[in-house]
């Protein structure tokens, strides 16, 4: 009776949707896999380009089962009027959300250690030189992907939408994190892509800058709580 | 003492008044029933009374607490049933009251939920094959899971066939009987004749009987009518009519609590006079013959 059993319903849930988890779990992860496995083959440097694909798509894969999967869940559960039911119970609003954002972002950890063990037997891709701080790096920006993402469903006018409105944070993430590969991109625009907390994980992994990675999750958590307090919408709009 | 008290509440969506001025109160362990067409601002006041909406105006007091104010105190000690929320599709009848249980703190077992709301055999089925009825019953079902002292029911029985429906007001009655205070609205004037022991009638966002008035209204709401028999004297008759439409069509009209005895009544009389009742027909009260009723009050001043 508390975030916990929000938490085990949000796991139970995410696992249940069949349709979803190609989405939020094949595709990305496939992404994240497939793309370093290729560079480790087709590159003259297969393993450095393997490597620094496989950390760009960190990136992708926060954007998709963290962000997109829980606009998603949440948006779709407040047009069906299932979050109005959840707040009949004696839960609290925190205890629902944050209970779902918990279980969101664990699912996204697991999908980047699955990734980061399948690109280590594929592409040859070595392991975090720093395990504490990549294994920070990735729960933290699971977390706080998953926080926006739930933040972000007050801008989702209505649940069909939601994979159309998530979209393109998906993208500008993966190109703002090199993801997509080398885009030409004008010099005032590298600046602003790299405060996304997208490319702060990205960037973190690749060069072990803890401070910057701090900063920049406590500034977008913050971020995500306010937004999720003015904004959050229960219901569907009446109209 | 006072469980629900709502005084001169105000609510609009807009520019649309949903709620004018509504003053009621319910005392501990006591079914009241707000009585009301679609859109007469029921839902608005139970969705005021269990948290959810903040009122434009006037206070609302649930067990000595502010609903919106202390959401989480009141809600440790309320059930609610809304008139619409959602499930998850994919689970069973039985994972969602064990998901339920699991926000709940002292839950009712599992089996006694179900058994509650005579959903034992549908414990394997999703949630998305039951019938309309049958998710009402389950929202009951969750509802009380953790024993509420006050429960909020809006529209409890809509959807039901006849026999759940019985089965819905049992357990009502035995909650209440057990202390449980129940607030609930209804469109259905037979629903809160049986289950409530004080009622309002909401319309257009205010109350517009309440109490006695109310209960004189209602439990005069079923109808006998026939055509009355050439040369014979409505004052002989053993029930009195009052007389519908003019000439031919003329139609005697008796107004009874229990429509079915006094049809009863009347055939017997006939019989016994060797007369034929022509075109007898027997209705059990509707909201809408409330409704007409309280016109015809209000037009002879005697309403509110």
């Amino acid at each position: 009776m508390s975030m916990a059993a929000t938490y085990r319903l949000g796991t139970r849930l995410f696992w249940r949707d069949k349709t979803m988890l190609f989405g939020s779990v094949v595709t990305p992860v496939g992404l994240a896999v497939g793309m370093p496995a290729l560079m480790r083959h087709v590159q003259p440097d297969g393993v450095v380009s393997a490597t620094a694909m496989f950390q760009s798509a960190i990136a992708l894969l926060l954007a998709i089962t963290a962000f997109m999967n829980v606009a998603v869940a949440l948006s779709s559960r407040r047009d069906q009027l299932v979050l109005k039911r959840l707040r009949a119970t004696s839960l609290t609003d925190a205890q629902i959300l944050l209970g779902q954002v918990a279980s969101t972002a664990t699912q996204t950890v697991a999908m980047i250690v699955v990734s980061m063990l399948a690109v280590r037997w594929l592409a040859g891709v070595p392991l975090p030189a720093d395990p504490l701080l990549f294994a920070g790096a990735v729960v933290a920006g699971s977390f706080v992907l998953s926080l926006l993402g739930a933040a972000y469903t007050a801008a989702i006018s209505r649940a069909e939408l939601a994979a159309a409105y998530t979209t393109p944070v998906f993208l500008v993430a993966g190109v703002a994190a090199g993801a997509m590969g080398p885009i030409p991109l004008p010099d005032w625009l590298r600046p602003v892509l790299d405060l996304l907390p997208t490319s702060a994980v990205v960037n973190a992994v690749r060069t072990g800058d803890a401070l910057g990675l701090t900063l920049n999750m406590a500034a977008w958590t913050a971020v995500g709580l306010v937004a999720l307090r003015l904004w959050f919408r229960w219901e569907p709009r009446r109209s | 003492m006072t469980a629900i008290r709502v005084r001169e509440l105000r609510k609009s969506y807009g520019d649309f008044p949903a709620v004018r001025d509504v003053s009621f109160e319910v005392a501990e362990g006591e079914i009241f029933a707000l009585l009301g067409r679609n859109g007469a601002g029921k839902t608005t006041t139970v969705e005021i009374l269990a948290g959810f909406q903040r009122a434009d105006g006037g206070t609302v007091e649930v067990l000595g607490l502010d609903p919106y104010a202390d959401r989480a105190a009141v809600r440790q000690r309320t059930g609610v049933m809304l008139q619409e929320a959602g499930f998850f599709p994919d689970l069973t009848v039985a994972q969602t009251v064990d998901v339920w249980r699991d926000f709940t703190a002292a839950p009712r077992p599992r089996d006694e939920a179900l058994g509650l709301a005579g959903l034992e055999a549908k414990a394997g089925t999703r949630v998305r094959q039951l019938s309309g009825g049958e998710k009402r019953a389950l929202d009951l079902a969750l509802a009380v899971l953790g024993r509420p002292d006050v429960l909020f029911l809006d529209e409890p029985t809509s959807g039901m066939d006849p026999e759940a429906r019985r089965r819905t007001w049992e357990v009502v009655l035995g909650l209440a009987r057990q202390g449980t205070t129940v607030l609930l609205t209804t469109h259905y004037l037979e629903e809160a004749q049986h289950l409530a022991s004080a009622m309002a009638v909401m319309d257009a966002g205010e109350i517009v009987a309440a109490g006695g008035m109310a209960e004189t209204l209602s439990a005069q709401a079923g109808r006998v009518s026939f055509t009355l028999p050439p040369g014979v004297d409505p004052a002989s008759l053993p029930l009195p009519v009052t007389f519908d439409g003019d000439g031919d069509g003329r139609r005697a009209v008796c107004r009874a609590a229990d429509p079915d005895l006094a049809a009863q009544t009347l055939l017997t009389w006939a019989a016994g006079r060797g007369l034929r009742l022509a075109g007898l027909e027997v209705r059990t009260a509707t909201l809408e013959d409330l409704f007409l009723d309280l016109a015809a009050a209000s037009a002879k001043g005697g309403a509110r």
